[in-house]
């Protein structure tokens, strides 16, 4: 499974597709299967945004806690906040926020994998 | 303190009104992000994991107190209440908009303070000695040239768009406490035999992917003649820096490349080219320097009775002047050191409130002059002795006062994958959980000078290459993984770290500091430190120790 | 006729290009050219020879010294931007006003923006092929965004220590 995130251009606030929107809470973004062509329609769409949103990339995700998170350490502290204070999306709390402290899996996102071979 | 004048305040405006069209361009699409980036860059904006980070320019470590409480309002105002402090002694807000970037920079504006040039491809902000004007070591103020560097290199027309970012440090002290030999350019103060003063220029120093320690490529350049050279400099790296490549961009790359004879005679080759028109008039640097002389101290007695008394009484207050109070240059003086380092805390991170607590304390015991370390502390440069015991227990208050100077507490560490968009792994709970071993002082003095240094990625802004032990954070299949190097150094005894072993996982780093540590009490002979006893017995025993407890 | 901005006595104003620019593959048509430093190596000789304003466009990798001993008979010099971010024209600039004290004109191309306007000017460039659609009024903006400059640079314009002395 898969969401498109970027960071809005505005604040730099790490959000989420969700129908055509950007969503701040991870829990509330659209899924799409590993082989669904929206994933791709949707990067393109983010991409054509350049006053809303930069550089938006798909992740990959992991099943946790009957939910799903990032696979990756470095996205999970994206759609939580950092780990040393209590500050970010984090202090909102829920199952979903739950779900992101407790997953686990060590492969990583393949959107962050893209970004890297661009430069 | 330098006064900004009409002039100086006149480009900050300038510079302010600029950048706030170029936002304001950006957001209404006639800029794309790869025009605008390296524009935003240059006045300190950089877009991390949750938010933009802005890194405010804290000139060769040199604040007020009316500097240091508009930071502490920024910081309440615009972000969640601190800022961090870095390794180039500058501030940085880890939750900024771009929507409010322009308005930031209007109010640092009004205590002559500024975003500019702290990143991007051009020459960053140029730090000094924490201790200028207070040392009694020092050859001539390092500030004095570090205000003149700012000013010169400020928009510079010709070397504003470089290979890659460059960074100068001055140093005039034999103790450096700068890292000024891991720089792009180290200028080190110096008087030749007939008196004249002069710069030893050091070039193509560096941490990052390549760490090298600077060549000297020039003995003595007459003081006079500074502007000249770093034109010199700054036109054969604009020229043949390589730009094909990020990771070999660096000045040093092209140092290293070209040999160390063969670049300092392009240098000088270019040099004579220029001559004298390039050089700033005597007159100028005169004024930059009337700037720098502190008020007039008191005739104070070398010896404090308030300070003896309260020492014998407080075995607290006794550590604290142990660790944390430095000789002054005027008797019955003292510089005195802010921690910005509280066991469990994050390193170099300081609340508005901290910031607010350390202005007032300038203002009413330090003359107004408050530094920015390399190592990511705070210092009072001139605090008479009398009045140490009353400023401790005001640090103390707003803790600030942990006597872990130099101490394998103090550690240095990046804010990593926590806020680094660039990061591979954490470094700020690292630094906690290693601090959090060594929290009894009885313990950290006995262990005694040790520096620590953590970067959360191979950019290095945590210093880890120069760190006595260094740990560098990488990413093994998307798990945090630690390479650990041992007697690296950024003082004048510079020197690169050894790799230790294999990279460690996360939960295993704190406890392999904690072996590194008892086999050197083990190891130590008459009053070495850690650095000493790993340069005489080499890594062997350091490794044996750390990996046989890992499997 | 194609355009360039023009700064002339200070003002920005957009002019008329006699240049043409010829790539190396293709063949020199009549009149003024702009050609690259290895084609003018082989072929300016004879291209001054037939009295026609030549021009030399120099790539951000080559060296401007390359040029000196014919810059007295060259027009124009344009200087490539790769990409704006490459800054070495800015050398090639000044070396070319400053040292080698060309009088001809030096034009930026390439990926020439109106953000770095201000530096240009500076080094000595008075001549501008923008690509982002910039105007010689935006240019004329651009390049008055700062009332005082640090440093002395091939523009002259007064440093400040300079005014401070006043």
């Amino acid at each position: 499974m898969k969401v498109l995130t970027a960071n809005r251009l505005i604040d730099g606030e790490v959000v989420f597709w969700k129908q055509g929107q950007w969503v701040e809470r991870f829990g509330d973004a659209d899924l799409f299967a590993d082989d669904d062509p929206k994933a791709e329609a949707a990067e393109a769409h983010g991409k054509n945004q350049p006053t809303v949103v930069v550089e938006p990339y798909l992740i990959d995700l992991v099943e946790s806690e009957g939910l799903w998170a990032p696979v990756s350490y470095r996205e999970r502290i994206r759609a939580l906040g950092p780990s040393n204070l209590p500050h970010g999306k984090q202090t909102e709390g829920g199952a979903a926020i739950e779900a992101l402290l407790h997953a686990h899996g060590g492969a990583r996102s393949k959107g962050r994998v893209d970004l890297i071979k661009r430069k | 303190m330098y006064q900004y004048d009409t002039i100086d305040k006149d480009m900050l405006a300038d510079r302010t009104a600029e950048f706030r069209g170029q936002v304001a361009r950006r957001l209404a699409g006639e800029l794309n992000e790869d025009q605008f980036k390296p524009l935003r860059l240059r006045n300190g904006l950089y877009l991390q994991l949750h938010a933009y980070m802005l890194r405010i320019a804290v000139p060769y470590g040199s604040l007020n107190p009316t500097q240091l409480r508009k930071l502490a309002w920024i910081g309440r105002t615009y972000d969640k209440g601190y800022g961090h402090f870095t390794t180039r002694t500058n501030l940085q807000f880890h939750w900024i908009k771009l929507s409010d970037a322009p308005d930031i920079m209007d109010h640092l504006a009004e205590v002559d303070m500024h975003a500019i040039q702290t990143s991007g491809n051009c020459i960053r902000n140029v730090s000094a000695d924490p201790y200028a004007g207070a040392t009694a070591e020092e050859i001539d103020d390092p500030r004095v040239w570090a205000e003149a560097i700012r000013q010169w290199s400020t928009v510079h027309p010709e070397f504003s768009w470089l290979p890659r970012k460059f960074k100068i440090a001055v140093t005039a002290a034999p103790k450096d406490r700068t890292a000024a030999k891991t720089h792009d350019i180290g200028l080190n103060l110096k008087r030749a035999r007939d008196g004249a003063l002069g710069f030893e220029v050091m070039v193509g120093g560096g941490l990052g992917r390549m760490p090298y320690i600077a060549p000297t490529i020039r003995q003595f350049l007459p003081v006079t003649r500074l502007f000249s050279y770093l034109e010199a400099i700054l036109r054969v790296y604009n020229r043949h820096g390589r730009r094909d490549n990020i990771h070999k961009a660096r000045i040093k790359v092209l140092v290293a490349a070209l040999g160390r004879d063969e670049f300092a005679s392009q240098v000088e080759a270019e040099w004579e080219k220029i001559g004298t028109a390039a050089d700033l008039p005597d007159t100028e640097i005169a004024r930059i320097r009337g700037a720098f002389t502190p008020k007039a101290f008191e005739t104070l007695p070398a010896v404090s009775e308030a300070l003896e008394a309260a020492r014998a009484a407080t075995p607290a207050f006794a550590r604290f002047v142990r660790n944390n109070l430095k000789p002054h240059k005027v008797a019955g003086y003292g510089i005195v050191e802010v921690a910005l380092k509280a066991i469990g805390e994050t390193p170099g991170d300081a609340t508005s409130e901290q910031m607010e607590a350390v202005a007032d304390l300038a203002e009413r015991y330090g003359q107004n002059d408050i530094r920015v370390t390399h190592e990511q502390n705070l210092v009072l440069p001139h605090v008479k002795l009398d009045d140490v015991p009353a400023v401790w227990a005001a640090l103390a208050e707003a803790g600030l006062a942990t006597p872990n100077m130099n101490l394998i507490s103090d550690i240095i560490a990046c804010p990593g994958l926590d806020y680094c968009a660039l990061a591979n792994a954490r470094a700020i709970s690292v630094a906690q959980n290693i601090a959090a071993k060594f929290a009894d002082p009885d313990r950290a003095e006995k262990v005694g000078e040790l520096k620590v240094k953590i970067s959360g990625c191979i950019n290095a802004c945590g210093h880890h290459h120069v760190g006595h032990i260094g740990i560098l954070g990488v990413d093994k299949k998307g798990e945090e993984f630690y390479q650990l190097t041992l007697g690296g150094s950024g003082a004048e005894d510079a020197s690169v770290g050894q790799a230790l072993g294999p990279a460690l996982p996360y939960d295993k780093v704190a406890d392999a500091v904690d072996t590194l540590v008892e086999t050197y009490l083990r190891e130590r002979q008459d009053g070495e430190r850690f650095l000493d006893t790993f340069r005489r017995t080499g890594v062997a025993p350091f490794k044996e120790a750390v990996y046989a407890d890992a499997n | 006729m194609p355009m360039r901005i023009s700064l002339t006595d200070g003002a920005f104003s957009l002019t008329e290009d006699p240049f043409t620019a010829v790539s190396d593959d293709w063949a020199i048509p009549q009149g003024d050219v702009i050609i690259s430093l290895t084609r003018f190596q082989a072929e300016g000789e004879g291209l001054l020879s037939e009295g026609r304003k030549v021009g030399v466009r120099l790539e951000s990798h080559e060296e401007v010294e390359a040029l000196a001993y014919d810059l007295p008979r060259l027009s124009v010099v344009a200087l490539a931007f790769p990409k704006f971010g490459d800054g070495r024209a800015y050398t090639h600039a000044r070396l070319l006003r400053d040292r080698f004290e060309f009088k001809g004109e030096v034009r930026a191309v390439g990926d020439v923006l109106r953000e770095q306007a201000g530096f240009m000017v500076r080094c000595g460039f008075d001549a501008f092929e923008p690509a982002d659609g910039s105007t010689p009024e935006d240019w004329e903006r651009a390049t008055h965004r700062f009332r005082h400059v640090y440093q002395r640079s091939t523009d002259r314009r007064a440093p400040a220590f300079a005014e401070r002395g006043e």
